[in-house]
Protein backbone atom coordinates (compact mmCIF):
# COMPACT_ATOMS: atom_id res chain seq x y z
CA UNK A 1 0.00 0.00 0.00
CA UNK A 2 1.30 3.43 -0.90
CA UNK A 3 1.62 5.81 1.98
CA UNK A 4 0.45 9.33 1.32
CA UNK A 5 2.71 12.27 2.07
CA UNK A 6 0.48 13.10 5.02
CA UNK A 7 1.03 9.68 6.56
CA UNK A 8 4.78 10.01 6.22
CA UNK A 9 4.79 13.46 7.82
CA UNK A 10 2.45 12.54 10.68
CA UNK A 11 4.97 10.85 13.04
CA UNK A 12 7.35 13.80 12.73
CA UNK A 13 4.54 16.22 13.47
CA UNK A 14 3.65 14.18 16.54
CA UNK A 15 7.15 14.14 18.04
CA UNK A 16 8.05 17.68 16.96
CA UNK A 17 6.73 19.57 20.03
CA UNK A 18 8.52 17.12 22.33
CA UNK A 19 11.78 17.51 20.43
CA UNK A 20 11.53 21.30 20.27
CA UNK A 21 11.07 21.55 24.04
CA UNK A 22 13.83 19.12 24.86
CA UNK A 23 16.14 20.62 22.28
CA UNK A 24 15.61 24.21 23.36
CA UNK A 25 15.38 23.84 27.13
CA UNK A 26 17.37 20.67 27.93
CA UNK A 27 19.97 19.86 25.28
CA UNK A 28 20.89 23.40 24.22
CA UNK A 29 21.32 24.55 27.85
CA UNK A 30 23.45 21.49 28.57
CA UNK A 31 25.73 22.41 25.67
CA UNK A 32 25.90 25.97 27.01
CA UNK A 33 26.90 24.60 30.43
CA UNK A 34 29.64 22.47 28.91
CA UNK A 35 30.92 25.46 26.96
CA UNK A 36 30.48 28.00 29.76
CA UNK A 37 32.64 25.93 32.10
CA UNK A 38 35.67 26.99 30.06
CA UNK A 39 34.83 30.67 29.77
CA UNK A 40 35.68 33.36 32.28
CA UNK A 41 32.27 34.89 33.03
CA UNK A 42 32.16 37.03 36.15
CA UNK A 43 29.68 39.89 36.39
CA UNK A 44 32.05 41.71 38.74
CA UNK A 45 35.11 41.22 36.50
CA UNK A 46 34.22 41.59 32.78
CA UNK A 47 34.81 40.94 29.94
CA UNK A 48 34.23 37.25 29.21
CA UNK A 49 37.07 35.31 27.66
CA UNK A 50 38.15 31.72 27.11
CA UNK A 51 40.07 30.49 30.14
CA UNK A 52 40.67 26.78 29.61
CA UNK A 53 40.57 25.05 32.96
CA UNK A 54 40.79 28.34 34.83
CA UNK A 55 37.31 28.06 36.33
CA UNK A 56 38.03 24.55 37.55
CA UNK A 57 41.29 25.68 39.15
CA UNK A 58 39.47 28.50 40.91
CA UNK A 59 36.67 26.35 42.27
CA UNK A 60 38.99 23.61 43.46
CA UNK A 61 41.16 26.08 45.31
CA UNK A 62 38.08 27.47 47.04
CA UNK A 63 37.84 25.84 50.51
CA UNK A 64 34.06 26.30 50.59
CA UNK A 65 33.69 24.33 47.38
CA UNK A 66 35.91 21.58 48.75
CA UNK A 67 33.82 21.50 51.90
CA UNK A 68 30.63 21.21 49.83
CA UNK A 69 32.11 18.33 47.80
CA UNK A 70 32.90 16.45 50.99
CA UNK A 71 29.44 17.25 52.37
CA UNK A 72 27.75 16.03 49.21
CA UNK A 73 29.61 12.74 49.53
CA UNK A 74 28.09 12.38 53.00
CA UNK A 75 24.63 13.36 51.73
CA UNK A 76 24.91 10.60 49.13
CA UNK A 77 26.05 7.96 51.63
CA UNK A 78 23.31 8.80 54.16
CA UNK A 79 20.67 9.37 51.49
CA UNK A 80 21.21 6.14 49.57
CA UNK A 81 21.74 3.82 52.55
CA UNK A 82 18.86 5.14 54.62
CA UNK A 83 16.29 5.53 51.84
CA UNK A 84 16.96 2.12 50.29
CA UNK A 85 17.24 0.39 53.67
CA UNK A 86 14.09 1.93 55.08
CA UNK A 87 12.23 1.57 51.77
CA UNK A 88 13.05 -2.15 51.64
CA UNK A 89 11.92 -2.54 55.26
CA UNK A 90 8.59 -0.85 54.46
CA UNK A 91 8.15 -2.98 51.34
CA UNK A 92 8.70 -6.14 53.41
CA UNK A 93 6.09 -4.97 55.90
CA UNK A 94 3.56 -4.44 53.12
CA UNK A 95 4.47 -7.47 51.02
CA UNK A 96 1.61 -9.69 52.18
CA UNK A 97 -2.01 -8.69 51.77
CA UNK A 98 -3.81 -7.68 54.93
CA UNK A 99 -6.77 -5.55 55.83
CA UNK A 100 -5.95 -1.84 55.66
CA UNK A 101 -2.83 -2.29 53.52
CA UNK A 102 -4.13 0.03 50.81
CA UNK A 103 -4.66 2.85 53.31
CA UNK A 104 -1.23 2.36 54.86
CA UNK A 105 0.34 2.48 51.39
CA UNK A 106 -1.48 5.76 50.67
CA UNK A 107 -0.31 7.25 53.96
CA UNK A 108 3.24 6.07 53.31
CA UNK A 109 3.35 7.87 49.93
CA UNK A 110 2.48 11.26 51.47
CA UNK A 111 6.04 12.53 52.18
CA UNK A 112 7.04 11.77 48.59
CA UNK A 113 4.30 14.06 47.28
CA UNK A 114 5.28 17.09 49.38
CA UNK A 115 7.57 19.91 48.26
CA UNK A 116 11.13 19.61 49.59
CA UNK A 117 11.00 23.17 50.89
CA UNK A 118 7.88 22.48 52.93
CA UNK A 119 9.55 19.42 54.41
CA UNK A 120 12.60 21.48 55.30
CA UNK A 121 10.35 24.00 57.04
CA UNK A 122 8.32 21.53 59.10
CA UNK A 123 11.38 19.52 60.13
CA UNK A 124 13.31 22.64 61.08
CA UNK A 125 10.53 23.29 63.62
CA UNK A 126 10.86 19.71 64.89
CA UNK A 127 14.65 20.20 65.20
CA UNK A 128 14.30 23.68 66.75
CA UNK A 129 17.02 24.14 69.43
CA UNK A 130 14.76 26.00 71.90
CA UNK A 131 11.19 24.80 71.27
CA UNK A 132 11.56 21.71 69.05
CA UNK A 133 9.62 18.58 69.82
CA UNK A 134 12.70 16.40 69.22
CA UNK A 135 14.53 18.14 72.05
CA UNK A 136 11.58 18.28 74.44
CA UNK A 137 10.64 14.65 73.85
CA UNK A 138 14.18 13.28 74.12
CA UNK A 139 14.79 15.31 77.26
CA UNK A 140 11.60 14.23 78.97
CA UNK A 141 12.46 10.59 78.21
CA UNK A 142 15.97 11.18 79.50
CA UNK A 143 17.94 10.42 76.33
CA UNK A 144 19.56 13.89 76.36
CA UNK A 145 20.31 15.98 79.42
CA UNK A 146 20.14 19.34 77.64
CA UNK A 147 18.69 20.71 74.41
CA UNK A 148 20.81 20.12 71.29
CA UNK A 149 21.48 22.23 68.22
CA UNK A 150 20.87 19.35 65.79
CA UNK A 151 21.71 21.34 62.68
CA UNK A 152 24.46 23.92 62.80
CA UNK A 153 27.33 23.05 65.11
CA UNK A 154 28.78 19.72 64.14
CA UNK A 155 29.34 19.02 60.42
CA UNK A 156 28.43 15.33 60.22
CA UNK A 157 25.54 15.70 62.65
CA UNK A 158 24.11 18.62 60.65
CA UNK A 159 24.38 16.67 57.42
CA UNK A 160 22.79 13.62 58.97
CA UNK A 161 19.77 15.55 60.21
CA UNK A 162 19.32 17.46 56.94
CA UNK A 163 19.73 14.23 54.98
CA UNK A 164 17.08 12.60 57.15
CA UNK A 165 14.55 15.12 55.83
CA UNK A 166 15.35 14.14 52.26
CA UNK A 167 15.27 10.46 53.22
CA UNK A 168 11.79 11.10 54.56
CA UNK A 169 10.85 12.38 51.11
CA UNK A 170 12.40 9.68 48.91
CA UNK A 171 11.88 6.54 51.02
CA UNK A 172 8.32 6.00 49.68
CA UNK A 173 9.70 5.90 46.15
CA UNK A 174 12.18 3.15 47.08
CA UNK A 175 9.45 1.29 48.97
CA UNK A 176 7.04 1.38 46.03
CA UNK A 177 9.67 0.21 43.54
CA UNK A 178 10.76 -2.68 45.76
CA UNK A 179 7.19 -3.59 46.70
CA UNK A 180 6.08 -3.72 43.04
CA UNK A 181 9.00 -6.01 42.33
CA UNK A 182 8.19 -8.26 45.32
CA UNK A 183 4.64 -8.67 44.12
CA UNK A 184 5.88 -9.97 40.79
CA UNK A 185 7.59 -12.91 42.54
CA UNK A 186 5.53 -16.07 41.89
CA UNK A 187 3.94 -17.48 45.03
CA UNK A 188 5.13 -21.01 44.21
CA UNK A 189 8.70 -19.93 44.95
CA UNK A 190 7.70 -19.12 48.51
CA UNK A 191 5.77 -22.36 48.84
CA UNK A 192 8.74 -24.36 47.59
CA UNK A 193 11.10 -22.52 49.92
CA UNK A 194 8.88 -23.02 52.96
CA UNK A 195 8.54 -26.73 52.15
CA UNK A 196 12.33 -26.78 52.27
CA UNK A 197 12.10 -25.31 55.75
CA UNK A 198 13.10 -21.70 55.00
CA UNK A 199 11.53 -19.20 57.42
CA UNK A 200 11.52 -15.52 58.28
CA UNK A 201 14.84 -13.83 57.84
CA UNK A 202 16.37 -16.69 55.82
CA UNK A 203 13.50 -16.49 53.37
CA UNK A 204 13.96 -12.74 52.98
CA UNK A 205 17.72 -12.92 52.60
CA UNK A 206 17.94 -15.95 50.32
CA UNK A 207 14.83 -15.56 48.22
CA UNK A 208 13.16 -12.14 48.32
CA UNK A 209 16.15 -9.78 48.27
CA UNK A 210 18.03 -11.50 45.40
CA UNK A 211 14.85 -11.49 43.31
CA UNK A 212 14.14 -7.78 43.81
CA UNK A 213 17.69 -6.81 42.96
CA UNK A 214 16.77 -4.84 39.81
CA UNK A 215 14.28 -2.76 41.80
CA UNK A 216 16.91 -2.17 44.47
CA UNK A 217 19.25 -0.98 41.72
CA UNK A 218 16.70 1.54 40.51
CA UNK A 219 16.06 2.69 44.08
CA UNK A 220 19.82 3.16 44.59
CA UNK A 221 20.09 5.24 41.41
CA UNK A 222 17.09 7.37 42.37
CA UNK A 223 18.54 7.95 45.84
CA UNK A 224 21.92 8.75 44.33
CA UNK A 225 20.58 11.32 41.90
CA UNK A 226 18.35 12.94 44.52
CA UNK A 227 21.08 13.19 47.16
CA UNK A 228 23.73 14.41 44.72
CA UNK A 229 21.29 17.18 43.81
CA UNK A 230 20.10 17.97 47.33
CA UNK A 231 19.19 21.65 47.50
CA UNK A 232 15.76 22.53 48.99
CA UNK A 233 16.29 20.91 52.39
CA UNK A 234 19.79 22.34 52.73
CA UNK A 235 18.66 25.78 51.61
CA UNK A 236 15.98 25.88 54.31
CA UNK A 237 17.71 24.06 57.18
CA UNK A 238 21.24 25.30 56.71
CA UNK A 239 20.34 28.90 55.93
CA UNK A 240 23.33 31.11 56.50
CA UNK A 241 25.73 28.46 57.72
CA UNK A 242 28.20 26.76 55.42
CA UNK A 243 29.21 23.66 57.30
CA UNK A 244 26.47 21.54 55.73
CA UNK A 245 26.43 23.19 52.29
CA UNK A 246 25.85 20.87 49.35
CA UNK A 247 27.33 21.05 45.87
CA UNK A 248 24.02 22.44 44.62
CA UNK A 249 23.72 25.18 47.27
CA UNK A 250 27.35 26.10 46.67
CA UNK A 251 26.75 26.31 42.91
CA UNK A 252 23.70 28.49 43.52
CA UNK A 253 25.75 30.67 45.84
CA UNK A 254 28.58 31.14 43.34
CA UNK A 255 26.34 31.71 40.32
CA UNK A 256 23.47 33.75 41.74
CA UNK A 257 24.95 35.47 44.80
CA UNK A 258 28.56 36.00 43.73
CA UNK A 259 27.40 36.31 40.08
CA UNK A 260 30.33 34.25 38.86
CA UNK A 261 28.63 32.26 36.11
CA UNK A 262 31.91 30.82 34.78
CA UNK A 263 32.68 29.05 38.06
CA UNK A 264 29.01 28.14 38.42
CA UNK A 265 29.17 26.46 35.03
CA UNK A 266 32.35 24.60 35.96
CA UNK A 267 30.72 23.18 39.10
CA UNK A 268 27.54 22.38 37.17
CA UNK A 269 29.43 20.49 34.51
CA UNK A 270 31.34 18.57 37.15
CA UNK A 271 28.12 17.66 38.96
CA UNK A 272 26.34 16.68 35.76
CA UNK A 273 29.11 14.36 34.66
CA UNK A 274 29.38 12.87 38.16
CA UNK A 275 25.63 12.24 38.32
CA UNK A 276 25.56 10.48 34.97
CA UNK A 277 28.70 8.41 35.55
CA UNK A 278 27.68 7.29 39.04
CA UNK A 279 24.16 6.39 37.83
CA UNK A 280 25.56 4.28 35.02
CA UNK A 281 28.04 2.57 37.38
CA UNK A 282 25.31 1.83 39.92
CA UNK A 283 23.12 0.31 37.23
CA UNK A 284 26.03 -1.76 35.93
CA UNK A 285 27.12 -3.12 39.28
CA UNK A 286 23.83 -3.75 40.98
CA UNK A 287 21.44 -4.40 38.14
CA UNK A 288 21.30 -7.95 36.97
CA UNK A 289 18.31 -9.29 35.16
CA UNK A 290 16.41 -11.82 37.24
CA UNK A 291 14.72 -14.80 35.62
CA UNK A 292 11.96 -16.62 37.48
CA UNK B 1 -1.86 -17.92 54.53
CA UNK B 2 -0.64 -19.10 57.92
CA UNK B 3 -0.04 -16.51 60.59
CA UNK B 4 3.65 -16.50 61.44
CA UNK B 5 5.15 -15.68 64.79
CA UNK B 6 6.38 -12.52 63.09
CA UNK B 7 2.84 -11.13 63.17
CA UNK B 8 3.41 -8.87 66.15
CA UNK B 9 6.77 -7.79 64.76
CA UNK B 10 5.07 -6.59 61.63
CA UNK B 11 2.52 -4.76 63.74
CA UNK B 12 5.30 -2.87 65.48
CA UNK B 13 6.90 -2.19 62.09
CA UNK B 14 3.69 -0.72 60.74
CA UNK B 15 3.33 1.58 63.74
CA UNK B 16 6.90 2.78 63.07
CA UNK B 17 6.04 3.28 59.38
CA UNK B 18 2.96 5.34 60.20
CA UNK B 19 4.67 7.46 62.85
CA UNK B 20 7.57 8.15 60.52
CA UNK B 21 5.35 9.04 57.56
CA UNK B 22 2.74 11.11 59.35
CA UNK B 23 4.18 12.61 62.53
CA UNK B 24 6.02 15.56 60.89
CA UNK B 25 2.86 16.60 59.04
CA UNK B 26 0.73 16.09 62.14
CA UNK B 27 3.15 18.16 64.16
CA UNK B 28 2.96 21.04 61.67
CA UNK B 29 -0.84 20.87 61.71
CA UNK B 30 -0.86 20.77 65.51
CA UNK B 31 1.47 23.76 65.76
CA UNK B 32 -0.50 25.74 63.18
CA UNK B 33 -3.60 25.53 65.41
CA UNK B 34 -1.79 26.66 68.57
CA UNK B 35 -1.12 30.05 70.03
CA UNK B 36 2.49 31.11 70.02
CA UNK B 37 2.73 30.75 73.80
CA UNK B 38 1.50 27.19 73.68
CA UNK B 39 3.87 26.24 70.85
CA UNK B 40 6.79 27.50 72.93
CA UNK B 41 5.96 25.68 76.16
CA UNK B 42 8.71 23.46 77.54
CA UNK B 43 6.62 20.29 77.61
CA UNK B 44 5.39 19.22 74.20
CA UNK B 45 1.64 19.64 73.65
CA UNK B 46 0.54 16.86 71.35
CA UNK B 47 -2.91 18.43 70.94
CA UNK B 48 -3.72 22.15 70.75
CA UNK B 49 -5.59 23.22 73.91
CA UNK B 50 -7.07 26.38 72.39
CA UNK B 51 -8.02 25.22 68.93
CA UNK B 52 -7.88 28.43 66.85
CA UNK B 53 -7.34 29.56 63.27
CA UNK B 54 -5.74 32.95 63.80
CA UNK B 55 -2.48 31.77 62.20
CA UNK B 56 -4.29 30.93 58.98
CA UNK B 57 -6.15 34.22 59.06
CA UNK B 58 -2.86 36.03 59.52
CA UNK B 59 -1.05 34.46 56.56
CA UNK B 60 -3.98 35.16 54.27
CA UNK B 61 -4.12 38.73 55.48
CA UNK B 62 -7.45 38.43 57.32
CA UNK B 63 -8.07 39.72 60.84
CA UNK B 64 -6.09 41.82 63.29
CA UNK B 65 -2.75 39.98 63.35
CA UNK B 66 -2.31 40.21 59.57
CA UNK B 67 0.59 42.61 59.89
CA UNK B 68 3.30 42.95 57.30
CA UNK B 69 5.08 39.99 58.88
CA UNK B 70 3.12 37.49 56.82
CA UNK B 71 0.55 37.77 54.06
CA UNK B 72 1.12 37.17 50.38
CA UNK B 73 0.39 33.47 50.81
CA UNK B 74 -2.91 33.78 48.96
CA UNK B 75 -1.19 35.17 45.89
CA UNK B 76 1.44 32.44 46.13
CA UNK B 77 -1.24 29.74 46.16
CA UNK B 78 -2.72 31.23 42.97
CA UNK B 79 0.73 31.40 41.36
CA UNK B 80 1.57 27.81 42.29
CA UNK B 81 -1.74 26.62 40.90
CA UNK B 82 -1.40 28.47 37.59
CA UNK B 83 2.16 27.30 37.08
CA UNK B 84 1.59 23.67 38.06
CA UNK B 85 -1.66 23.30 36.13
CA UNK B 86 -0.27 25.05 33.05
CA UNK B 87 2.80 22.85 33.01
CA UNK B 88 0.72 19.71 33.62
CA UNK B 89 -1.63 20.41 30.72
CA UNK B 90 1.18 21.20 28.30
CA UNK B 91 3.31 18.26 29.45
CA UNK B 92 0.56 15.66 29.22
CA UNK B 93 -0.62 16.71 25.76
CA UNK B 94 2.87 16.85 24.27
CA UNK B 95 4.03 13.66 26.00
CA UNK B 96 1.00 11.58 25.01
CA UNK B 97 1.18 12.56 21.35
CA UNK B 98 4.95 12.10 21.17
CA UNK B 99 4.98 8.84 23.14
CA UNK B 100 2.37 7.32 20.84
CA UNK B 101 4.45 8.11 17.77
CA UNK B 102 7.53 6.58 19.40
CA UNK B 103 5.64 3.52 20.62
CA UNK B 104 3.62 2.68 17.53
CA UNK B 105 4.54 4.55 14.34
CA UNK B 106 7.46 3.86 12.07
CA UNK B 107 9.61 6.68 10.84
CA UNK B 108 13.22 7.43 10.04
CA UNK B 109 15.47 8.28 13.01
CA UNK B 110 12.83 6.98 15.42
CA UNK B 111 15.41 5.03 17.48
CA UNK B 112 18.03 7.77 17.81
CA UNK B 113 15.44 10.47 18.55
CA UNK B 114 13.83 8.26 21.19
CA UNK B 115 17.15 7.70 22.94
CA UNK B 116 17.94 11.40 22.86
CA UNK B 117 14.68 12.12 24.66
CA UNK B 118 15.31 9.34 27.18
CA UNK B 119 18.87 10.46 27.75
CA UNK B 120 17.60 13.81 29.00
CA UNK B 121 15.95 11.90 31.87
CA UNK B 122 19.41 11.53 33.38
CA UNK B 123 20.21 15.24 33.22
CA UNK B 124 20.35 16.77 36.70
CA UNK B 125 19.17 20.30 37.50
CA UNK B 126 22.77 21.51 37.37
CA UNK B 127 23.02 20.86 33.64
CA UNK B 128 20.43 23.45 32.71
CA UNK B 129 19.95 25.89 35.60
CA UNK B 130 22.26 28.78 34.71
CA UNK B 131 21.71 28.63 30.91
CA UNK B 132 17.93 28.55 31.36
CA UNK B 133 18.21 31.66 33.48
CA UNK B 134 20.28 33.31 30.75
CA UNK B 135 17.96 32.17 27.95
CA UNK B 136 14.83 33.38 29.75
CA UNK B 137 16.45 36.68 30.63
CA UNK B 138 17.36 37.08 26.98
CA UNK B 139 13.76 36.34 25.90
CA UNK B 140 12.29 38.65 28.53
CA UNK B 141 10.48 35.73 30.18
CA UNK B 142 11.87 36.16 33.70
CA UNK B 143 9.06 36.95 36.16
CA UNK B 144 6.38 35.59 33.85
CA UNK B 145 4.06 32.61 34.18
CA UNK B 146 4.86 31.61 30.60
CA UNK B 147 8.59 31.40 31.33
CA UNK B 148 8.08 29.21 34.38
CA UNK B 149 5.55 26.97 32.62
CA UNK B 150 7.89 26.43 29.66
CA UNK B 151 10.79 25.54 31.96
CA UNK B 152 8.70 23.12 34.04
CA UNK B 153 7.33 21.49 30.91
CA UNK B 154 10.75 20.87 29.42
CA UNK B 155 11.88 19.36 32.71
CA UNK B 156 8.87 17.05 33.17
CA UNK B 157 8.50 15.92 29.53
CA UNK B 158 11.10 13.14 29.46
CA UNK B 159 9.57 11.30 32.44
CA UNK B 160 6.00 11.91 31.23
CA UNK B 161 6.92 10.61 27.77
CA UNK B 162 8.54 7.54 29.33
CA UNK B 163 5.52 6.75 31.51
CA UNK B 164 3.15 7.13 28.54
CA UNK B 165 5.46 5.12 26.28
CA UNK B 166 5.29 2.21 28.74
CA UNK B 167 1.51 2.56 28.97
CA UNK B 168 1.19 2.36 25.16
CA UNK B 169 3.59 -0.59 25.05
CA UNK B 170 1.34 -2.44 27.49
CA UNK B 171 -1.64 -2.21 25.10
CA UNK B 172 -2.16 -5.11 22.70
CA UNK B 173 -1.40 -4.02 19.11
CA UNK B 174 -4.26 -6.13 17.75
CA UNK B 175 -6.91 -3.52 18.67
CA UNK B 176 -5.19 -0.88 16.56
CA UNK B 177 -4.59 -3.35 13.72
CA UNK B 178 -8.28 -4.18 13.63
CA UNK B 179 -9.14 -0.49 13.43
CA UNK B 180 -6.67 0.04 10.59
CA UNK B 181 -8.11 -2.90 8.65
CA UNK B 182 -11.55 -1.35 9.09
CA UNK B 183 -10.21 1.69 7.27
CA UNK B 184 -9.50 4.06 10.16
CA UNK B 185 -6.60 6.45 9.63
CA UNK B 186 -3.71 6.61 12.08
CA UNK B 187 -5.07 9.77 13.66
CA UNK B 188 -8.58 8.35 13.95
CA UNK B 189 -7.26 5.20 15.59
CA UNK B 190 -5.17 7.25 18.00
CA UNK B 191 -7.98 9.57 18.93
CA UNK B 192 -10.98 7.30 19.21
CA UNK B 193 -9.47 3.89 20.04
CA UNK B 194 -6.15 4.34 21.80
CA UNK B 195 -6.65 7.49 23.86
CA UNK B 196 -9.70 6.21 25.78
CA UNK B 197 -7.73 3.06 26.65
CA UNK B 198 -4.79 4.95 28.18
CA UNK B 199 -6.88 7.38 30.19
CA UNK B 200 -5.66 5.89 33.50
CA UNK B 201 -2.08 6.30 32.30
CA UNK B 202 -2.74 9.91 31.37
CA UNK B 203 -4.24 10.50 34.80
CA UNK B 204 -1.16 9.01 36.47
CA UNK B 205 1.14 11.17 34.33
CA UNK B 206 -0.90 14.29 35.03
CA UNK B 207 -0.95 13.70 38.79
CA UNK B 208 2.77 13.08 39.04
CA UNK B 209 3.53 16.08 36.82
CA UNK B 210 1.29 18.31 38.91
CA UNK B 211 2.96 17.21 42.14
CA UNK B 212 6.40 17.90 40.65
CA UNK B 213 5.20 21.34 39.57
CA UNK B 214 3.77 22.08 43.02
CA UNK B 215 7.10 21.19 44.64
CA UNK B 216 9.44 23.14 42.34
CA UNK B 217 11.79 25.45 44.17
CA UNK B 218 15.15 26.27 42.64
CA UNK B 219 13.90 27.27 39.18
CA UNK B 220 11.24 29.72 40.41
CA UNK B 221 13.71 30.96 43.02
CA UNK B 222 16.10 31.88 40.24
CA UNK B 223 13.55 32.88 37.59
CA UNK B 224 11.48 35.29 39.65
CA UNK B 225 12.73 38.33 41.46
CA UNK B 226 9.35 39.77 42.40
CA UNK B 227 6.41 38.08 44.11
CA UNK B 228 4.21 38.41 41.01
CA UNK B 229 5.07 34.85 39.94
CA UNK B 230 6.46 33.53 43.21
CA UNK B 231 5.04 30.06 44.00
CA UNK B 232 4.19 28.84 47.48
CA UNK B 233 7.54 27.09 47.95
CA UNK B 234 9.51 30.30 47.41
CA UNK B 235 7.08 32.36 49.48
CA UNK B 236 7.28 29.83 52.32
CA UNK B 237 11.06 29.76 52.39
CA UNK B 238 11.11 33.57 52.42
CA UNK B 239 8.63 33.56 55.29
CA UNK B 240 10.71 31.03 57.24
CA UNK B 241 13.87 33.00 56.52
CA UNK B 242 12.47 36.15 58.12
CA UNK B 243 13.14 35.46 61.77
CA UNK B 244 10.38 37.69 63.07
CA UNK B 245 7.57 35.47 61.80
CA UNK B 246 6.29 33.16 64.55
CA UNK B 247 6.62 29.46 63.95
CA UNK B 248 2.90 28.91 64.40
CA UNK B 249 2.29 31.08 61.32
CA UNK B 250 5.05 29.44 59.31
CA UNK B 251 3.55 26.04 60.06
CA UNK B 252 0.13 27.29 58.96
CA UNK B 253 1.64 28.31 55.63
CA UNK B 254 3.35 24.91 55.38
CA UNK B 255 0.00 23.18 55.97
CA UNK B 256 -1.50 25.24 53.14
CA UNK B 257 1.28 23.97 50.88
CA UNK B 258 0.74 20.40 52.12
CA UNK B 259 -3.05 20.38 51.77
CA UNK B 260 -3.31 19.98 48.00
CA UNK B 261 -0.69 17.21 47.60
CA UNK B 262 -2.20 15.45 50.63
CA UNK B 263 -5.70 15.44 49.13
CA UNK B 264 -4.28 14.19 45.82
CA UNK B 265 -2.34 11.40 47.52
CA UNK B 266 -5.33 10.17 49.53
CA UNK B 267 -7.86 10.36 46.70
CA UNK B 268 -5.75 9.33 43.73
CA UNK B 269 -3.23 7.02 45.36
CA UNK B 270 -3.72 4.06 43.04
CA UNK B 271 -2.70 6.09 39.99
CA UNK B 272 0.36 7.52 41.65
CA UNK B 273 1.71 4.10 42.49
CA UNK B 274 0.98 2.87 38.95
CA UNK B 275 2.68 5.92 37.45
CA UNK B 276 5.78 5.54 39.60
CA UNK B 277 6.09 1.88 38.63
CA UNK B 278 5.50 2.62 34.93
CA UNK B 279 8.11 5.36 35.05
CA UNK B 280 10.78 3.05 36.39
CA UNK B 281 10.57 -0.24 34.50
CA UNK B 282 13.68 -1.51 32.68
Amino acid sequence: MRRSRRDIALPYAMVAPLLVFIGALALYPTVLTAYGAFVHNDALDPPNHFTGFGNFQSVFSNPQVRQSLENTGLYVVFGVLLSVGLGTFFALLLQRRFRGRGIILALMVLPWALPGVVEGVIWSWIYDPTFGVLNSTLKSVGVISQYQLWVGTHQIESIFFISLVQVWQITPLAAILVLASMQAIPGELYEAASVDGARGWTLIRRLTLPLVRPALAIAVVEGLVMSLNIFDQVYVLNAGATNASSLMTETYQIAFNDLNFGQGYALSLLATVTTIVLSLLAVRFIYRKVEF
Amino acid sequence: MRRSKFGWLRGVGIVVLLLWSLFPVYWALNTSLMTNAEAQSSTPHFFPTHFQFSNYEAIFGIGPSSASTAGGIGRAVVNSSIESLGATLLTVVIAVVGAYAFARLRFRFRGPLFYVVLATLTLPVYATLIPIYEILTHLGLVNTYLGIILVYTSGFLPLAMWIMYNMFQALPVSIEEAATIDGASTLQTFRSIVLPLVRPGMAATAIITFLFGWGQFIFPLVLGSTNSTEPLTVALSALAGRHVVPYTMINAAAIVAIAIPAVIVFCLNRWIVDGIVAGSVK
